[in-house]
């Protein structure tokens, strides 16, 4: 038995290793799909408030270990496109960038603290602000690019933050790794305040 | 032992099939003019409105295993032709314009349920493969050419189709055999991307798709 599942391995390596070309070459003469999934990838990839608070998610989700480890990355691309969809119909929610840095902030302190809430907590505090992400790039979605390419870029490239965070948790195996972790979240909640003070002061 | 044999089986057609594939949508832009089985096969590889429900069906149906899936498939792309073949020749009707949002939402809910890895009574899960095989089956249909035949067009719809969910339905019952959690886990985080996307894209709808 054990035999026959380590030699699924490579089939699945190359069944999904194959699916790349076909992705690749899927952009020949079609400059819109590349376009606009190129274009939806780097716009989460640019904001660097975005960048770190999902790093912090994953993180955070990785410090919690399972069950939330494994609910994280299945359930914060739905309620994040949620919020996107509030975004792209023009709901009005109020101070969505205040949001989007004080998510830095809190979940920053969450991993440097190494804080352990009920897990309905963690789920709604980062449900939460899941939603002012979503809507902050709903309402900045660009009107000229596929739509669908854009969404996927969009949703992969986050989806990419939470893993990297998530692998970068994976430190805490080690026993220099806990400390470590920590001070990373206190770096992103550094961040965050960063990025706050100016919203706080301006508006 | 025999299952084993067939998953390879399967799967090196699946890679050999895409090595095809690929190859095709080179083709397409030396030439547009490949004939009807090329036109009914990339006109849907080519969108992602058609490729992620198609893969998420896939996963959905391997979700359950692949002697239980392949029947979903089945359903799926007998809709699928059929609906093209029926869109095929007349004047668009008045409601197609439904036709592309109820393909969007077809993201949604087959993302969503891969995402839940939620056990669906077996009736509804083949109602919602017939229901979206036609609603892709007729989206495809209506952009056929004049010049090209419709059942050929058809069969090459159903080849993609089949290469696609085939693609899912390999890849998510070979992930649920292994030991580990995350496997499974990973395929619930596609279904959730599909979903996400799907009600993005729905969110945008109002903006980009309903343009003419």
């Amino acid at each position: 038995m054990k035999r026959t599942i380590s030699n699924r391995y490579p089939i699945l390596a190359a069944l999904i290793g194959s699916l790349l070309p076909a992705l690749a070459l899927a952009h020949v003469g079609q400059g819109e799909l590349s376009g606009g999934f190129t274009a939806g990838f780097t716009h989460p990839l640019l904001g660097l408030d975005h960048v770190v608070a999902m790093i912090a998610v994953g993180l955070w989700g990785a410090q919690l270990g399972a069950p939330a480890i494994w609910i994280l990355p299945v359930t914060f691309p739905l309620v994040m496109a949620f919020g996107g969809l509030l975004g792209g119909l023009g709901v009005e929610l109020p101070g969505v960038e205040i949001g989007i840095a004080a998510s830095a902030v809190v979940l920053g302190v969450m991993v440097a603290l190494a804080l352990r809430p009920p897990l309905w907590v963690a789920g709604a505090l980062v449900g939460l602000f899941a939603v002012f992400h979503g809507y902050a790039h709903g309402a900045e979605l660009p009107e000229s690019a596929d739509p669908l390419a854009y969404a996927l870029g969009f949703v992969v490239a986050t989806g990419g933050l939470h893993l990297v965070g998530i692998a970068i948790g994976l430190i805490r195996r080690w026993p220099w790794g806990v400390p470590s972790l920590q001070a990373g979240g206190a770096i992103i909640a550094g961040c965050g305040l960063y990025f706050l003070l100016p919203h706080l002061a301006g508006t | 032992m025999t299952v084993d044999a067939g998953l390879r089986a399967l799967a090196a057609g699946a890679v050999l099939g895409l090595a095809f594939g690929a190859d095709t949508a080179c083709a397409h832009v030396a030439s547009a003019q490949a004939g009807a089985f090329y036109a009914g096969m990339l006109h849907p590889l080519t969108a992602l409105e058609h490729v992620l429900p198609m893969l998420a069906l896939g996963l959905l149906a391997g979700q359950r295993g692949l002697n239980e899936g392949q029947g979903v498939l089945l359903a799926f792309v007998v809709a699928l032709a059929a609906s093209a073949g029926l869109a095929a020749p007349g004047a668009a009707p008045a409601w197609i314009g439904w036709i592309p949002p109820l393909n969007v939402g077809s993201l949604v809910v087959i993302g969503g349920l891969v995402a839940a890895a939620w056990r669906l009574p077996t009736a509804l899960l083949y109602a919602l493969a017939l229901l979206f095989g036609a609603t892709h089956g007729y989206a495809n249909g209506a952009a056929l050419p004049a010049d090209l035949s419709p059942p050929i067009f058809a069969l090459g719809l159903v080849a993609a189709a089949l290469l696609m969910a085939g693609y899912g339905l390999v890849v998510a019952d070979a992930l649920s055999r292994l030991k580990p959690n995350w496997p499974r886990v990973a395929v619930r985080v596609a279904g959730s991307w599909v979903a996400a996307v799907g009600i993005l894209v729905l969110g945008m709808g109002g903006k980009v798709v309903g343009a003419p």
